[in-house]
C-alpha cells in the first residue's frame, strides 16, 4: 500500500516538459523582477545620493564665497584708519617716544631654551569593516521599503 | 492536392532555414566581432573622436578657475583678497507681475523702475539688468525670491587696505591677471591652476567632488603698521615741503626683508582704472632712478677703506675748490676747511674731499668697487618693473672723466632707491649686503615655504662696515644732518642733496633730497631711505633729516626698539633685542 502511494507520489513529482518550461520561466521571471528591483533601488539610492551631494557641493561653494566675503569685510573694519578712528574716539591718543618705559627685568634672559613636550599621537583604530552580504540585502530592502512608503504617504498628501 | 502543396512549402522552408540560420549567425558572428573591436586599442585620433562622441552626449567638461591665492602682510593682515560680485538677469517670460518686480527690483539695483518694468516686459528670453553689484546687494535680491532672477558671480580681486602699499602690490584687472608689484611678479604662483570638471547628464551618475583649485597664498615681509606710518610721514612731509614727490623704504639689513615701501603719488589698487596717469602705478622705489647727491660719499670712503686706499685716519687738504678732469669741484659751502680727516669729510660732506679720494683710487679700483656695491644692475628684488640704475664704466660712450669724479659724491650716476638703501645697508650689516625681497611666505595648502634671505655678496669687510658706521654716526652727532637725532638713539645716516640733471646741465633752484639711515647703529634692526622730489627747502639736511626722526620716533615705539641704555643693559644679562620678533 505504502510502497504504491510512494511510487504514486514519484511518478507525479515529474513534470511534463510543459511544465517545466513554464517553470523555468516563471522563476527566471522572479529572479529577473528581483535582481531588477535591486538594480532600480540601487540606482535611485545612488542617484539620491548624487543629487545630494550636488547640493552640497553647491552649498560648500556658496558658504566658501560667502567666508571669502566676510574675510574682505572684516579686513574692511580693521584698517588701520579705522583702527585709529575708533581709538581716537575712545579717547586714547598717540604714545610718544617719551611716553615709553622700558625695564630691564633681572634674570630674564629671552635667548633661554624652550621645552616643547612632543603630542602623543592618536592612536585610536579604526573601527573595522562588519557588513555582511545579508546584511546589505536588508540594507537593499529597507531602502525599497522606505522609497515605496515615501511614495505612498506622497501619493497620500496629494 | 492540398496536402501536397503544404508539404511542398513546409519542405521549401525545410530546405532554406539552414541557409538563413547560417546567415544570421554569420552575421551575428560580424556583429559581435565589431563590437569586440572596439574594446582593442585605437588609433588614438579615433579613440579621442569616439570618447569625444560618447562624452557628448551625456557629459559636459566646465573650466574652473582657481582662486586666486590672499596677499597678507607679515603679520597676517589681509592685503588682497577674493570677493564676487554679480550679474544680475532677469528671463521676462518667467515675470507674472511685472509691475510689482519692477519696483521691488528697481529698489533693490538702485536703477530706474521705469527702465526695470520694460526691461521685464520686453519679448526677450533673457535680459541683464546690472552688469556687476555687490554681494550685499545680491543679498536683498536674493531675499525677494523672484522667479526668474539670475545672478551670475563674477570673480573680483578686492584690496581691503584701499591704497595702502598699493605699489608693492599691484593690483589684477578685469582678465584676472596680476600687474605691477607682487601681483605681477608672482602671478603663476597666486593665479593657480585652472582645474576641469565634468558634469554629468545621467541622474545616476555620482559628481565629481573637486575642490576649488587655490593659488598660493602669499605672506609679505612687509609690516601694514609700519607702512601706514611710512605712508602717512611721507604724506605729511610732501605737504609740508611741496615736494612734487617722494618715496620712503624700511627694511631690514640683516636679512634684507623690506617692512615698508612707500611711494607718492600712489594710486587705490580697488580703482586702479581712475588713474590720471599711467606713470602713478609704476613703483618709483624700484622703477625710478636718480642722481643720489652726497649720500654716495659713504660708499666712496668705504669703497676707498676697503681698498687700503686710505686709512680712517687719512687726511687732505680741502680747498673750496678745486679743478678736476676739466670740471670744477665744488664744496656745497663753498669754503675751504683746511686739513681734514675722512669723517670730517662726511659731517662737513665735502665734494672737494669725495672728488680727491676717488683721484686716489683711480678708476679701475673705484668701478670695481661700486660694481661690488651693485651699482649699475638691478638687486633682483622680487616686484615687477624693477630698473638698474646707470653707472657709465670707461669705454662706455657716456663715460668721461668728469664722470667718474662726480660718481664720487653721486652726481652723474643713477640708482634706484632701493639699490641705494641696499647699499648702505651692506654697512649696517657688517659689510655682507642682503638681497632685498617682499615675501617672507609661500602657503599652499599646508605646506609652507619660507623664502630664505640670500646675500648679494661682500662689498666691504667688518672692519671696515664698523669705521664707516662710525663715521656716520658722527654725521648724525656733530654734523648738518644732526636734525636726524633721536635722544636715546644712536644713530648713523647720510643726507644728500643732489642736483636735477636736464638737457643742458642742471637745474639752478631744484634738488632731489634723500636721507639714508640705520638705527640702532651698533646693532642695526631697520635703515631707512628718505627721498622727496623738488621740496621748497633745497637741501637734504633741512628738509628730510627731520622726516627720518619723526618716522623713526613712532617706528622705534611700533616695533618695540628701546632706547640704547635699555639695550645694553639688557644684552649685559645675555639677551638680546634682536631675538624678539614683532
Amino acid at each position: 500500500m505504502s510502497q504504491t502511494w510512494i511510487r504514486h507520489g514519484l511518478s507525479r513529482r515529474v513534470l511534463n516538459p510543459r511544465r517545466q518550461a513554464a517553470s523555468l520561466a516563471i522563476l527566471g521571471m522572479f529572479v529577473a523582477i528581483f535582481i531588477g528591483a535591486l538594480y532600480l533601488s540601487q540606482s535611485s539610492a545612488t542617484s539620491t545620493l548624487g543629487r545630494q551631494l550636488g547640493e552640497l557641493i553647491d552649498e560648500r561653494d556658496q558658504l566658501q564665497q560667502f567666508n571669502e566675503q566676510l574675510r574682505a569685510e572684516i579686513a574692511g573694519y580693521r584698517t588701520v584708519e579705522r583702527l585709529l578712528r575708533r581709538a581716537q574716539e575712545l579717547g586714547f591718543v598717540s604714545a610718544g617716544s617719551g611716553d615709553i618705559e622700558y625695564i630691564v627685568v633681572d634674570g630674564y634672559d629671552p635667548n633661554r631654551t624652550i621645552s616643547v613636550v612632543p603630542l602623543e599621537a592618536d592612536e585610536t583604530p579604526l573601527p573595522e569593516y562588519e557588513e555582511s552580504f545579508m546584511g546589505w540585502i536588508q540594507q537593499q530592502w529597507d531602502s525599497l521599503a522606505g522609497q515605496i512608503e515615501q511614495f505612498n504617504s506622497r501619493e497620500v498628501s496629494r | 492536392m492540398q496536402l501536397r502543396g503544404e508539404f511542398n512549402q513546409q519542405e521549401v522552408v525545410r530546405r532554406r532555414m539552414p541557409f538563413v540560420i547560417v546567415a544570421m549567425l554569420a552575421l551575428t558572428g560580424l556583429l559581435l566581432l565589431r563590437l569586440a573591436s572596439f574594446q582593442f586599442p585605437l588609433p588614438p585620433e579615433v579613440q579621442s573622436y569616439l570618447e569625444s562622441l560618447r562624452d557628448a552626449g551625456y557629459k559636459q567638461t566646465l573650466e574652473l578657475a582657481a582662486d586666486r591665492g590672499i596677499i597678507y602682510d607679515r603679520n597676517g593682515e589681509p592685503m588682497a583678497v577674493n570677493t564676487l560680485d554679480y550679474m544680475v538677469g532677469i528671463s521676462p517670460n518667467l515675470i507674472s507681475n511685472p509691475r510689482e518686480v519692477a519696483t521691488q527690483l528697481a529698489a533693490a539695483l538702485g536703477a530706474s523702475e521705469l527702465e526695470i518694468f520694460e526691461a521685464i516686459t520686453s519679448d526677450v528670453l533673457w535680459v541683464q539688468l546690472a552688469p556687476r553689484v555687490s554681494a550685499s546687494v545680491r543679498q536683498q535680491i536674493a531675499a525677494l525670491d523672484i522667479t526668474g532672477v539670475t545672478m551670475t558671480p563674477i570673480p573680483r580681486r578686492s584690496y581691503p587696505q584701499g591704497p595702502l602699499a598699493s605699489q608693492v602690490i599691484g593690483f589684477v584687472s578685469g582678465d584676472l591677471k596680476g600687474y605691477y608689484g607682487v601681483e605681477g611678479y608672482y602671478q603663476d604662483q597666486l593665479a593657480g591652476q585652472v582645474r576641469e570638471r565634468e558634469i554629468s547628464n545621467i541622474p545616476f551618475d555620482l559628481p565629481q567632488i573637486t575642490t576649488v583649485g587655490h593659488g598660493r597664498d602669499v605672506v609679505l615681509t612687509i609690516d601694514r603698521d609700519v607702512q601706514f606710518i611710512a605712508e602717512n610721514e611721507l604724506l605729511r612731509s610732501i605737504q609740508e615741503t611741496g615736494a612734487t614727490g617722494g618715496t620712503i623704504i624700511v627694511m631690514n639689513p640683516r636679512d634684507g626683508e623690506i617692512l615698508a615701501m612707500a611711494s607718492y603719488p600712489t594710486f587705490d589698487p580697488n580703482a586702479y582704472y581712475n588713474i590720471e596717469d599711467e606713470r602713478q602705478l609704476i613703483n618709483p622705489a624700484i622703477s625710478e632712478n636718480y642722481e643720489p647727491g652726497s649720500v654716495m660719499k659713504v660708499i666712496t670712503v668705504a669703497a676707498a677703506l676697503d681698498r687700503g686706499v686710505i686709512t680712517p685716519d687719512y687726511t687732505y687738504v680741502d680747498q673750496a675748490r678745486i679743478n678736476v678732469a676739466g670740471i670744477p669741484v665744488e664744496n656745497w659751502d663753498d669754503q675751504s676747511h683746511g686739513v681734514v680727516d675722512v669723517t670730517q669729510l662726511l659731517v662737513q660732506s665735502l665734494n672737494v674731499g669725495a672728488a680727491t679720494i676717488a683721484q686716489e683710487m683711480g678708476t679701475t679700483a673705484f668701478y670695481e668697487e661700486f660694481d661690488d656695491f651693485g651699482f649699475g644692475r638691478a638687486v633682483g628684488i622680487d616686484l615687477q618693473g624693477e630698473e638698474s640704475g646707470l653707472m657709465p664704466v670707461p669705454g662706455d660712450p657716456n663715460w668721461s672723466e668728469a664722470n667718474f669724479i662726480t660718481s664720487s659724491f653721486g652726481q652723474g650716476i643713477s640708482v634706484t632707491p632701493l639699490q641705494m638703501l641696499t647699499a648702505v645697508s651692506a654697512i649696517a650689516n657688517d659689510g655682507l649686503m642682503m638681497q632685498p625681497h617682499v615675501v617672507r611666505q609661500f602657503v599652499d595648502g599646508d605646506q609652507v615655504i619660507n623664502a630664505q634671505p640670500a646675500a648679494l655678496g661682500r662689498p666691504i669687510s667688518a672692519e671696515v662696515a664698523n669705521e664707516v658706521t662710525q663715521m656716520m654716526i658722527a654725521v648724525i652727532e656733530q654734523g648738518v644732518d644732526n636734525a636726524a637725532r633721536l635722544p636715546g638713539y644712536t644713530i648713523a645716516g647720510k643726507t644728500g642733496t643732489a642736483q636735477i640733471p636736464n638737457a643742458i646741465g642742471y637745474e639752478s633752484d631744484a634738488s632731489i633730497t634723500t636721507f639714508v639711515g640705520f638705527l640702532p647703529a651698533d646693532a642695526p634692526q631697520i635703515s631707512i631711505l628718505i627721498k622727496l622730489d623738488r621740496p621748497r627747502g633745497y637741501w637734504a639736511s633741512q628738509v628730510v633729516a627731520p622726516v627720518f626722526r619723526r618716522l623713526v620716533e613712532r617706528l622705534v615705539i611700533l616695533m618695540e626698539i628701546p632706547t640704547d641704555d635699555v639695550r645694553l643693559a639688557l644684552n649685559a644679562q645675555g639677551g638680546s633685542v634682536l631675538n624678539i620678533q614683532r
